[in-house]
């Protein structure tokens, strides 16, 4: 519509300037001074009322609540002519004011008729809403200079610094060694360093030993699996439909493109594009279809008197409102029942923007146990562990000659059915998939599912930059051009708020602390300069993402210890400026990968279906589903935490407890809470409890055999870090005190080794495991094991 | 009325530090705090779930909402209507079921009397179903309200749409909101507390004491009666009491020596954390063991030691009361009367929800009174949505039962400043619409929130760029009920 208006306006400025020989009304001159007198008053960015501003040019020529008001070239049929004459049923404008002189009326009608010209430039400083910051294309800031340049190892460190030193603020000075390669290991792979890795580092004396950390932790296949974890949250990603039944849905091929995108290296516009509409690419390969899922993590209500058509508008709605957070950063979901009160986003944008994903093929229900899924929208994908099975059955047949008269092998081979069936279930992926014929989209009135307005097109925002001219292979827009759109270098916000993002997970909060919404009640940003920077750096360098994780890691920035100086908790308490590392508690996932990794439990299995690790008994108890958490067997139990079973009406409890969402909607920023259940869960969880014993067996297997030796062994292995002397003296005070306690207690003794591990091998001495498993348990509770430091 | 920022400003004003990790993690359960270690703490004073006070005075304190999953049917408990018995067999008028649409009914259903009787009790005269003989005995204590009505009727939306004021998953519950405009003024338990029964989970599961985008610390703690009460609340098998007060001496001594070198004012909360941690593992298996509750308070619950019921989660509600919990919920699961099998049959299903659940609700109030505490406890019966008044007769089925009705339900309240012995609206006379002065459970949360003294328009919270409350933009208090 506003695409119509723009270039109705342009004809009628041409028609105008080739029939009229009066002078041409001066907007600045004759009309402005009008609504400033008469009509801003109620009508401005303020009060805004009926959602309708004549105080700037994009607002007023979008209209209100009751529409357009503004038609150039057509007074006639203009709103605004109406409600200034009076006419209809409607208040004369202006209510509390004298009505406008004929002389002023028919100046404003000539105004219109001559084409609405409102220069750009017009409104001076109350076009609030088209000047914020965040809605201008970034340029590429240069570098400020600083006087300690000797500190600054790249860009990055020049616009902290420069920063620092406006405000007479020192850097702190960079962190050890030992804390810099548990940082850098955490924030690249989500996983502690292991010894020998750590050992390496302290003694390579090379000047670019550190450098060669970063490349090898960014070349590893945990990358992948550390940095999916965000973004399966702004994904929604879950492996169940959510609402009553919450049956499980196939859906970890999807997650599984994520990680493999990520380890890749793939450029984050391409990440982008086949997300949004890897299946409309021409050609599009099986992984691209895959990619799609991204839109197919939506929720699914499955019972009885569901209205498939209403859930499958909550879907679309849901699409709009996803997008729009992930790139744009924007709280586009406000404009789904009225105008943004704040940002230029009108309910009209918001419906335009829902027509790219009006017209799939749905995932809608009709209740009663029968398929909900529409088949074309499903994909079939190869599931690793059924060809493993498979082999092993056909294996063992052949080796037994007469398979039905062995008991134990009949046994054997019924339950590794049992596991291929399972196994099977999991062997499709949703995906979208266009219907041939668009569904019409239209306007819903205040947001109502049956309540429908205008009819409207895809488009995107009017007030960000336009759609480039429609592709001759397409006859109409599709999210193909939404996607490129998402990652053209003119969009402002994309790169900026990626790379916010990026920031956020390294330093605690972002650069605009409000990731979710750079719009109007965002935050601004705390160093607006540096944001640019970034984002310009990460389109010229083609959206390569690991090549903007090597440059924040490599910062003096990045590398300065998390120690609080007490002169800088006065200055700067929340550390925006940015005058020392980062500390923060370690996110839900990252505290069970952690504890797992420096026990030795850890599995470094990839991808597949995901498993169920140890959970107490009845968390999964859903009505009308018959559907059990059975512990996985052997190493699945112990696999990282992106690949636990996600159900969305029980999640993992640990996970819940430590922030992560049940993922029925996006999450933008986990909330970081210290609460007693987080205390009780890492000491009494068996997720925690048995790395504890795992810890307690490689020390007394592994370790030098005196007290002090385990203590320094085994407070390495979970703090990366060597102890000092008080703390080898407390922990060695704790062990003496428990092992004398379980040599007087052989039967507790036995119980804390077993911890659920099985009973320890007859070599490793009972009461000291158990007494190991207590000083490890204290180990893995400490605030720092928890922290980032 | 407190957004993040407030909360955050709040903590600026009382700390000495500010806490270095930024949003949510500036907030922690510091009510529950030792008050020595808090006086010790450089983190100090404000936290999330300190108490507070309300926007007005209240008249109650707090809430033990039970809610029966599933949709208990008004028509054979509450709400009697004789014409129905006229119509019993008959279709029903077609001008009602015009354009409705049901989740299983199909084509013209017939209309379905009640199979049970209704007396008249009390000093008030409430008509109530021969189900329900304990609650006869407690009507005059009792406002009925039989003329709600809901938007959705499907259970998972409708029971989030009664606990979260939407029908989405993702919003913050009526707990969540209550501690988070509240706080609490228990120092060892949660302030949020869930108590389930009926084999399972109640279908809108966790979100439905969820904390949606409010705070974490504000999130439903459930209680269960089998296994940990708490989740991980045991220590492991092998380690005593004593092996993990020394341990956490150990954890306190370390966290210590590192907040002298490191300064970071979190490491202090994080240690008044695991000091509530461990309290938490005395108070809460104290407060689980019902056993030792005499005689009389058994017989008079139908209580037994040990088992998972809906009686003993009456009992623990009571027991939570009295430790200052603000709110507690109970889910009973299985009132979704169908008539397809006789487990959901109104002959031989509904009873059995009725006795496994009269006898204890009505000991509930009659305990809660008789301790002087129901006057400030505000207590709730009901379920997500109401019954058909036609026999649902899905594929034939000789069974009785009703489908699910959004048009009109009844629920009853009592204490914390609800006007006792009335019965509030009606329903027409086949008990298909309500009749006169209706309430949407929107104005249910207004006035739920009113008694809690707060104001359903001013408890809001900021997410993605709009304010938020549990009522959207809707709901209304419901003076008539007030006392």
């Amino acid at each position: 519509m506003t695409l119509r208006i723009h270039t109705a306006l342009g004809l009628m400025l041409a028609i105008s300037g080739m029939a009229s020989a009066e002078s041409p009304v001066d907007f600045v001159r004759e009309i402005q001074p009008i609504f400033k007198a008469s009509c801003t008053e109620c009508h401005d960015g303020k009060k805004h009322k009926a959602d309708f501003r004549l105080d700037s040019r994009i607002d007023a020529l979008h209209g209100g609540e009751t529409g357009i008001s503004i038609v150039p070239g057509r007074s006639k049929n203009s709103l605004l002519m109406k409600r200034i004459r009076g006419e209809g049923d409607d208040d004369r404008m202006p209510v509390k004011k004298p009505p406008l002189t004929e002389e002023q009326t028919a100046l404003v009608a000539r105004w219109i008729d001559e084409g609405a010209n409102w220069p750009e430039n017009a409104d001076g400083p109350v076009a609030a809403k088209v000047a914020h910051w965040s809605y201008v294309k970034p340029v590429r800031p240069s570098l400020p200079s600083v006087k300690h340049s000797g500190w600054v190892r790249n860009e990055i460190d020049a616009f902290v610094l420069s920063r620092l030193e406006n405000e007479g603020i020192e850097p702190t000075s960079e962190a050890s060694r030992e804390i810099l390669i548990r940082r850098v290991s955490l924030d690249l792979i989500g996983l502690p360093p292991t010894l020998p890795e750590v050992d390496a580092f302290l003694n390579d004396a090379s000047p670019d030993a550190y450098d060669k950390v970063v490349d090898r932790l960014l070349a590893s296949s945990h990358h992948g699996e550390r940095w999916a974890r965000p973004w399966l949250d702004l994904a929604r990603y879950a492996d169940s439909n959510g609402f009553e039944k919450d049956r499980v849905r196939s859906m970890w091929p999807y997650r599984d493109w994520v990680i493999d995108a990520l380890n890749d290296n793939m450029g984050f516009d391409q990440f982008t594009i086949r997300q949004i509409a890897g299946d409309l690419l021409p050609e599009p390969t099986k992984a691209d279809r895959i990619a799609t899922g991204f839109h197919r993590n939506t929720t699914l209500n499955e019972e009885g008197g569901v209205d498939p058509e209403e859930y499958r508008y909550y879907a679309v709605v849901d699409r709009v409102n996803t997008t729009a957070a992930v790139w744009l950063g924007t709280t586009m979901g406000c404009s789904q029942c009225h105008n943004h009160k704040y940002d230029p986003f009108t309910m009209k944008d918001y419906y335009r923007l829902s027509a790219f994903f009006n017209s799939t093929k749905e995932e809608t229900t009709k209740g009663g146990g029968t398929d909900p899924h529409d088949v074309s929208s499903k994909l079939t994908v190869e599931v690793p562990e059924v060809k493993t099975l498979e082999a092993e059955i056909g294996k063992l047949k052949a080796q037994t000659p007469h398979p039905a008269t062995s008991q134990p092998t009949v046994n054997r081979l019924a339950e590794m059915q049992k596991r291929l069936d399972k196994a099977k279930t999991f062997s499709t992926t949703l995906v979208m998939a266009e219907l041939p014929n668009p569904r019409e989209t239209h306007i819903h009135v205040r947001g109502g599912f049956l309540s429908l307005g205008e009819k409207v097109q895809p488009d995107v925002p009017a007030s960000l930059p336009r759609l480039p001219a429609t592709q001759p292979a397409h006859p109409s827009r599709n999210r193909v051009d939404l996607a490129r759109w998402l990652t053209s270098p003119d969009n402002p916000l994309t790169a900026r708020v990626t790379m916010n993002r990026f920031w956020e997970a390294y330093f605690g909060r972002g650069l605009v602390e409000t990731s979710e919404d750079f719009g109007v009640q965002g935050s601004p940003p705390s160093h607006p300069e540096l944001l640019d920077w970034l984002a310009v750096e990460f389109m010229d360098r083609h959206w390569n993402m690991k090549a903007i994780h090597r440059k924040i890691v490599l910062s003096a920035t990045y590398r300065q210890s998390s120690d609080i100086a007490s002169a800088l908790v006065e200055k700067d308490p929340s550390n925006k400026l940015l005058a020392r590392g980062a500390r923060f508690r370690l996110e839900a996932e990252m505290l069970r990968d952690q504890a797992l990794g420096v026990s030795g439990l850890l599995s470094r299995k990839r991808g597949g279906p995901s498993v169920y690790p140890v959970q107490p008994e009845g968390i999964w108890n859903t009505p009308y589903s018959g559907e059990k958490w059975i512990e996985s067997a052997g190493e699945d139990r112990y696999r990282r935490g992106i690949y636990t079973f996600m159900k969305r009406s029980s999640p993992y409890p640990m996970f819940t407890t430590f922030d992560a969402t049940s993922r029925e909607l996006i999450c933008t920023r986990r909330p970081r809470t210290d609460t007693p259940l987080q205390a009780l869960t890492i000491m009494n969880d068996p997720a925690f409890v048995q790395p504890a014993a795992e810890l307690a067996r490689v020390v007394v297997r592994e370790s030098g055999p005196t007290i002090s030796e385990r203590v320094t062994f085994a407070f390495r292995r979970v703090l990366i870090r060597s102890p000092d002397a008080g703390e080898v003296v407390r922990l060695t005070a704790l062990y003496r005190k428990e092992l004398e306690q379980y040599r007087h207690d052989p039967k507790s003794a036995a119980l804390m080794a077993n911890s659920g591990l099985g009973v320890p091998p007859a070599s490793l001495p009972t009461p000291e495991l158990a007494a190991w498993t207590v000083v490890a348990n204290v180990l893995l509770n400490l605030d720092e094991t928890l922290t980032k430091g | 009325m407190i957004d993040r920022d407030e909360t955050l400003k709040a903590l600026t004003r009382r700390q000495l530090f500010q806490r270095c990790t930024t949003g949510m993690g500036a907030i922690a359960l510091a009510s529950l705090l030792n008050d020595d270690l808090l006086a010790a703490s450089p983190t100090g004073a404000m936290d999330a779930m300190s108490a507070r006070q309300p926007h007005f005075p209240g008249t109650a304190k707090r809430i033990i909402y039970m809610h029966m999953a599933g949709a208990p049917s008004q028509l054979d408990l509450f709400d009697h209507k004789p014409k129905l018995i006229e119509f019993n067999g008959k279709d029903v008028p077609a001008e009602l079921i015009k354009n409705e649409r049901f989740a299983f009914i199909k084509g013209t259903p017939k209309c379905l009397a009640t199979p049970h009787t209704f007396a008249r009790h009390g000093m008030s005269g409430a008509e109530i179903s021969n189900l329900l003989p304990h609650l006869a005995t407690m009507v005059d204590d009792v406002c009925f309200i039989k003329s709600m009505h809901t938007d959705h009727f499907n259970h998972a939306p409708a029971q989030l749409f009664v606990h979260t004021g939407s029908q989405l998953q993702g919003r913050p519950s009526m707990g969540s909101w209550l501690t988070y405009g509240l706080g609490t003024p228990n120092k060892d338990l949660p302030g949020f507390v869930v108590l389930t029964s009926g084999g399972v989970q109640p279908d809108g599961g966790t979100a439905l004491w969820g904390n949606g985008f409010l705070p974490s610390v504000y999130q439903g703690t459930q209680f269960r009666s089998q296994g940990n009460p708490v989740l991980f609340v045991s220590n492991p098998e092998g380690m005593s009491s004593q092996v993990r007060r020394e341990s956490l001496d150990a954890l306190g001594d370390l966290n210590r020596l590192h907040l002298s070198k490191s300064h970071d004012p979190e490491i202090a909360t994080r240690i008044a954390q695991y000091e509530l941690a461990y309290r938490m593992q005395t108070t809460v298996p104290e407060l689980m063991e019902i056993a030792k509750e005499p005689k009389e308070i058994h017989e008079m619950y139908g209580t037994e030691p040990g088992k998972t019921s809906f009686a003993n989660n009456c009992l623990l509600a009571r027991r939570l009361v009295e430790r200052g919990v603000r709110f507690i919920q109970l889910y009973h699961w299985g009132w979704d009367s169908h008539g397809t099998t006789p487990g959901d049959d109104l002959i031989t299903g509904l009873p059995k929800r009725c006795r496994e659940t009269d006898q204890a609700s009505t000991a509930l109030l009659k305990d809660l009174k008789q301790r002087g505490l129901l006057e400030d406890t505000l207590v709730i019966w009901g379920g997500e949505f109401g019954r058909t008044p036609m026999n649902e007769a899905r594929g034939g089925s000789k069974f009785l039962g009703r489908d699910h009705h959004p048009h009109c339900f009844t629920i009853w309240m009592a204490g914390g400043g609800i006007k006792s012995g009335i019965s509030h609206g009606s329903t027409d006379e086949l008990g298909y619409n309500v009749a006169e002065e209706g309430v949407h459970v929107h104005d249910l949360q207004a006035t739920i929130l009113h008694c809690m003294g707060l104001d359903h328009t001013k408890l809001t919270y900021r997410f993605q760029g709009r304010d938020f409350r549990l009522t959207d933009v809707h709901g209304k208090v419901v003076e008539k009920i007030l006392v």
